[in-house]
């Protein structure tokens, strides 16, 4: 045998209880000891396709054998049996627990047959954790340690269970350049002793620097197998949306008007006592993107959550125009011409199980011209989310569709269709293209510079550097709950800075971050 | 095809699925009655067993509806359609209740109370014709809502559980009742414990005059029935109450008043469910003799399950209550069926129901199908574009 592949999936066909056909006769198959990506847009089928290679989903129809030989994966632990693991985009650990007992979970060490044996998994973690070299601290909490090495942890709990297929969805997503350049290592590390990779991710520098071959899906079915070598980033996105994407932005420069947002000396302790938030104090004006980029984790949310009252400072003010927002309800903060684009859409964003239509009326269902007397205006609401379907290109049967069967892209397009529809005067966009398709994204951050462009003022929270650096005009680094720096222009800006600035290696003087205050 | 029709061709197949499981759901239920039936029926040969079981399965299906004699059974059919009465109005209360996600279980102490209080103003309040049975009925939609506040206003504030609260609260209200019955309000030149007989004209005239107290009643629960469907998918109110249900982070992050709506919905419970009892008091009874929770309250769970908390289907789930509990009854009567056995019915009935994944396998047949198809189809367009260009 010329090949050997560990993974063979042929011609894969998985339709959803909703009816979507998330995967149509798709083949995938991965050779031994490469790394693979799995490429393509939100709602193409990539994570559809990954599940049922780890047993989540079963197939409708289509084979898959693993190492040559015919598999049904009717659970995770059918294929954790058969070597397969998986690091999801979102971890599965248990953060109150510490590294060591998470990664015995489920597989406990005992002590003479009832007592758990903490200290054989602390040693069951150190031995992996140097035999793969992946430094974790085996006593820390879950949920005490960074990202980057709850990470490693899951890598090292897919590793435990003998995997010797790793499937890794996203793992780029929520890591700093800094940590990414060390994952990256670790892969190859992970490579070279012999296990098989897949690599899913929509990033294309990634792609291009890690992986052997790709397959790429578009709306379900595959684009084919290419060699990373003789394919360009143009051609892959080419294959991917079926048509150029412009990565960069066009704006034209930015002319700051009046102060719309004022918060000053901002505080906030979390309920373990921890201060996430120290004295933050900035400006937003009229007409300007204001980006704030930071590792997760560093007080970004906590602002977030103080100015939408989702969570009550300890001390500072919040005025947006001069009027104080502080304790207001979101029904007031609104009514102030401030819209949000939560950061998690599940949550805060949508009602899953209610309609497009009942999504997008959410602020406004008190609205004059959507009621008449104690009545809804059906025609009305109709008429509006019909609109706004249109006018945001939501991808859809029609306003009527469940929100929760859509995709990711499009369901956070319903969100930003609602969000910005309602006349905003200040728009707080956290993380708003997380996790979504190409097509999306680029719409997302066309329509947040358009809107900046005539007269509104964008508060930009974004994880992803790329992000928050092509779309801002100025831009806050957050470390540690407090500015990092600022910097008023970001058009000579790179990552190698900003990621000094983002992991606390370099601290601008107050004087130098003050100057967010424009006073 | 236009979305449209995809549209409805996608909420035919849930309609064909909802037909398809609710007649498994039925027919399991029967064949383990059966098997009951059988199993405790009083007759010596398996032939007689047999026949007995026939028998009484005859009038648990169709007995509610035709005489013995094979003939249509006007008092039968009326009674099953008088006993729809309370058990529509506690059924649209807790729709209302668990649309906002809030398991307020108050809906039996509710009518109790209803029941009560309508029965104190047909007995003590002069007041002429046809206003008193309107006032009665309205002081026991008011008192219920009052009564709601309670569990509504205890878990808006402080987060408390409505669930247990409003369980308990059902107790305390049977024996205040009990309490002020006994000592103060009973009829003392009767041999049991009941109040003075309403003034005449409280009563809530019939529909049809057979004895099976089939009254007004049950348009007006049909009228409420229209009303709180449209209520609850019309308003900004109702559709505030169902996204709390649905979502509770996401209502309060849109700018809804969650703990207003949270409490909204309780009293509004409370208001139909006092409104039922008020209406069942003044068009069944002349008295009142309620010793103990009537259960109506709980059937009212049962009937906002099975509708799934959609107040248009609430009187097809009463009816459908109604008519077991009619068969049932007539069952026990004429075929010495222990009466006991419509619980054990009525649970798996509602077992099936309940459980989501039942025949879901079915479904996702039904889905793969229609998918296929849409796929066909989708390619058949694309292709005839292509020729066309």
């Amino acid at each position: 045998m010329a090949e050997e592949y560990v993974v063979e999936m042929k011609g894969i066909t998985k339709v959803y209880p909703n009816g979507i056909a998330a995967n149509q006769n798709v083949d995938f198959s991965v050779r031994k000891g490469e790394i693979h990506a799995l490429m393509g847009e939100n709602g193409a089928g990539k994570s559809t396709l990954m599940k049922m290679l780890f047993g989540l989903e079963q197939p409708t129809s289509g084979e898959i054998r693993i190492n040559g030989e015919k598999v049904n994966l009717s659970s995770p632990s059918v294929a954790i049996s058969k070597g397969i693991g998986m690091v999801h985009q979102h971890f599965m650990l248990v953060p109150s627990l510490t590294v060591a007992e998470n990664m015995v979970l489920g597989m406990v060490p005992k002590k003479s047959g009832l007592f758990i044996d903490f200290k054989k998994a602390v040693e069951l973690t150190e031995e992996y954790s140097k035999k793969f070299n992946l430094y974790v601290d085996p006593n820390a909490k879950v949920m005490d340690i960074p990202v980057g090495m709850k990470q490693k942890v899951e890598i090292l709990k897919a590793l435990v269970r003998g995997a010797k297929i790793l499937i890794l969805d996203e793992p780029t997503a929520v890591l700093t350049t800094q940590e990414t350049t060390e994952l990256f290592k670790e892969l190859i590390n992970l490579k070279n002793q012999g296990y098989t990779l897949i690599f899913i991710s929509h990033k294309l520098n990634e792609i291009m620097e890690i992986t052997d071959r790709m397959t790429i899906l578009r709306g379900g079915k595959s684009m084919g197998v290419h060699n990373t070598a003789d394919v360009t980033p143009p051609e892959i996105s080419r294959l991917m949306v079926g048509r150029d994407v412009v990565l960069k932005v066009q704006k034209e420069k930015a002319q700051p008007a009046d102060e719309v947002l004022r918060v000053r000396d901002l505080e906030f302790v979390n309920e373990w006592g921890k201060k996430m938030l120290d004295k933050v104090s900035f400006s937003l004006r009229k007409g300007e993107i204001l980006g704030i980029a930071g590792v997760e984790g560093n007080g970004q949310k906590e602002l977030v959550d103080m100015l939408f009252h989702l969570n009550t400072p300890n001390a500072g003010t919040v005025t947006v125009n001069g009027e104080s927002i502080l304790g207001l309800s979101q029904r007031q903060i609104r009514s102030k011409g401030v819209s949000l684009v939560p950061e998690d859409r599940m949550i805060y964003g949508i009602a899953g199980a209610a309609s497009i239509q009942e999504n997008i009326i959410s602020d406004r269902c008190g609205a004059k011209r959507l009621n008449k007397g104690p009545l809804f205006d059906m025609d009305a609401i109709r008429e509006e989310t019909d609109r706004l379907i249109r006018d945001y290109t939501v991808l859809c049967k029609s306003g009527a569709q469940r929100v929760d069967n859509l995709s990711g892209g499009n369901i956070q397009k319903v969100v930003v269709a609602r969000e910005f529809s309602n006349d905003p005067c200040l728009i707080i966009a956290d993380q708003p293209t997380r996790g979504i398709d190409v097509g999306a994204t680029e719409f997302i951050r066309k329509k947040l510079v358009e809107l900046s462009r005539a007269g509104v003022a964008v508060l930009l929270v974004s994880a992803d550097l790329n992000e928050v650096m092509e779309l801002s005009d100025s831009l806050i680094v957050m470390y540690g709950g407090h500015i990092a720096a600022y910097f008023e222009d970001t058009a000579d800006l790179n990552d190698e800075i900003m990621g000094e600035y983002m992991l606390g290696l370099k601290q601008q003087t107050s004087e130098e971050v003050r100057r967010v205050c424009h006073e | 095809m236009s979305n449209k029709s995809l549209l409805k061709l996608s909420k035919r197949r849930d309609l064909i699925f909802t037909i398809v499981r609710s007649a498994a759901a039925i027919a399991i239920a029967l064949l383990v009655a059966m098997l009951l039936i059988f199993v405790s029926a009083d007759a010596g040969s398996v032939s007689a067993k047999l026949a007995l079981t026939a028998d009484a399965l005859r009038q648990l299906l169709i007995g509610p509806l035709f005489k013995n004699s094979g003939a249509f059974s006007v008092k039968n059919f009326s009674d099953v359609l008088a006993s729809m009465i309370p058990i529509m109005f506690t059924g649209l209360a807790t729709c209302v209740m668990f649309s906002a996600n809030q398991f307020n279980l108050g809906a039996e102490g509710g009518i109790m109370l209803g029941a009560f209080v309508s029965a104190m103003v047909a007995i003590y309040v002069p007041l002429p014709g046809v206003l008193l049975p309107v006032v009665a009925v309205l002081a026991a939609a008011a008192s219920v809502a009052v009564m709601m506040l309670i569990p509504a206003v205890l878990k808006a504030k402080l987060g408390v559980s409505e669930m247990v609260n409003s369980l308990m609260l059902n107790y305390v209200v049977m024996y205040l009742i009990k309490y002020l019955m006994n000592s103060h309000l009973a009829d003392k030149s009767k041999g049991q414990i009941m109040s003075y007989p309403f003034q005449p004209q409280s009563a809530i005239p019939q529909l049809i005059d057979n004895g099976s107290k089939l009254s007004w009643g049950f348009i007006i629960g049909l009228v409420f029935v229209v009303l709180t469907a449209l209520f609850m998918y019309r308003t900004r109110w109702g559709y505030s109450i169902r996204m709390i249900g649905i979502n509770q982070p996401f209502s309060m992050y849109s700018g809804m008043n969650v703990a207003g709506m949270v409490v909204l919905s309780q009293v509004l419970g409370g208001v139909l469910a006092g409104m039922g009892g008020g209406i069942e008091m003044l068009g069944r009874y002349t008295t009142f003799s309620w010793s103990a929770l009537p259960g109506y309250g709980w059937t009212g769970i049962t009937v906002a399950i099975l509708a799934g908390n959609n107040p248009a289907f609430v009187p097809l789930a009463a009816f459908f209550m109604a008519y077991l509990d009619k068969g049932c009854s007539l069952m026990s009567t004429y075929c010495g069926v222990p009466s006991q056995l419509i619980d054990i019915l009525q649970a798996v009935i509602f077992v099936f129901f309940a459980a989501e994944q039942f025949l879901s396998k079915y479904r996702q047949k039904l889905v793969v199908k229609a998918a296929q198809e849409e796929l066909k189809q989708k390619a058949a367009a694309e292709t005839a574009e292509g020729s066309v260009k």
